[in-house]
């Protein structure tokens, strides 16, 4: 689900600050034990959520599956345990769902991808390159229809044979050619002279 | 031509990202249903286990990761077209941080184990084992208990729970093995 263009108030804290205040409420919510704090918690989740001025069509299907989980898990609890332990969990299920579709609607992706970039950068010290990383994440999603046009075609072409609906006789034509596309843009990222290295450090 | 340092970083980053897009690619095609397994088969694991078997246990698990990082960032690249920090928090949270050492421990078993051997017997054999400890015995171990975490339920539940995947995750080891032998041959030097 993507924060389009999310105009509230929560749109505009730092995603480091929703993150780490997620992070801390989550792990408040598995110490709390008292049902009653556990709903005005909740209550309070629902709020934040219905004033984020989220995008409600965005939220239909996840909460349908989310209700249909929670119903599973609150029978099967209750009749393990009692009903007030099945309250329990549902309810701290629920708030850690509402807030954490609040923290994702609110953020763009763009802002949330230079939240890891930042708390990956001490990977620095250890070997890693965080401009590889950052490259990583960009080529991917540029990768992927490319991947899904190689993935039609071979089935395609597998199909003509009668070989559609089988594994191997997709799978292997696809990885083949999904490296071939590598080495080439390889290739191609080096003959432009693309500089993977991390500037030498002169002291 | 000398190979320069640089020159192999860029390629394994373009492998991993290549990777990361196959695994993201694959869970935006629909589920599987084969007659004889009652649950449909998402294809994502399918995705992971082949990271590790052909990267080789860094960038396969770096594949891995990066699926995991844009998924939670928002882009809707889970089975189903999830995404976001609600799927981490869930019941199925785990699933995904075992998605990571998956790759990583079939990945080092290929490199120094699975290759090693001679043979197609010994070659599957050693194959299938490696994709079944890593692609469903890592995976599961991170899922099963985050699940009971979560829930509240208790592992025993979370397990049997888990079970009914079980089935369709054999199949898509064995498929991971068959594949990343034959592409082993045909692609020599992939992991040295």
């Amino acid at each position: 689900m993507i924060a389009a263009n999310n105009t509230s108030y929560l749109a505009r804290i730092k995603p480091g600050w929703k993150f780490g205040a997620l992070l801390v409420l989550s792990i408040a919510l598995y110490l709390i034990t008292n049902w009653t704090v556990l709903l005005a918690l909740f209550i309070f989740s629902a709020a934040i959520l219905l004033s984020a001025r989220v995008d409600f069509k965005q939220l239909r299907l996840p909460l349908i599956s989310i209700t249909i989980i929670l119903g599973v898990v609150f029978i099967l609890l209750g009749l393990q345990t009692d009903w007030l332990n099945a309250l329990r969990s549902v309810l701290r299920l629920l708030t850690m769902c509402l807030l954490a579709y609040a923290v994702s609607l609110t953020t763009k992706f763009e802002a949330m991808l230079e939240l890891f970039q930042q708390v990956a950068s001490p990977v620095r010290f250890i070997g890693g390159n965080p401009a590889q990383i950052a490259l990583a994440l960009s080529m991917t999603i540029r990768f992927i229809p490319e991947l899904k046009k190689v993935y039609t075609e071979v089935r395609e072409a597998q199909h003509a044979r009668g070989l559609a609906n089988n594994p191997l006789a997709v799978t292997v034509p696809l990885v083949i050619r999904s490296l071939k596309i590598a080495d080439e843009t390889a290739e191609a990222l080096d003959a432009r002279g693309y500089d993977s290295e991390p500037a030498k450090r002169r002291f | 031509m000398s190979r320069n340092p640089s020159s192999s970083q860029t390629k394994n980053t373009v492998y991993i990202a290549v990777f990361a897009a196959m695994i993201a690619a694959m869970g935006l095609l629909p589920p599987i249903t084969l007659g004889i397994i009652p649950v449909p088969i998402t294809l994502q694991t399918l995705g992971v286990m082949l990271a590790g078997a052909l990267l080789g246990p860094w960038r396969g698990a770096m594949s891995s990761l990066v699926v995991v990082v844009l998924a939670i960032a928002g882009l809707p690249l889970l089975s189903g077209g999830r995404g976001g920090l609600g799927v981490l928090l869930g019941p199925t949270g785990g699933y995904l941080v075992g998605w990571v050492f998956g790759s990583l421990v079939i990945g080092a078993l290929f490199k120094y184990w699975v290759l090693r051997r001679t043979g197609n017997a010994a070659r599957f054999a050693s194959g299938l084992a490696a994709v079944i400890i890593g692609g469903i015995g890592v995976i599961y171990l991170f899922g099963v208990p985050w699940t009971s975490v979560v829930t509240g339920l208790d592992l025993r539940t979370s397990l049997i729970g888990s079970a009914a995947f079980l089935p369709g995750d054999v199949f898509k080891a064995v498929v991971t093995t068959l594949v990343a032998l034959t592409v082993h041959r045909s692609y020599r030097g992939l992991m040295s």
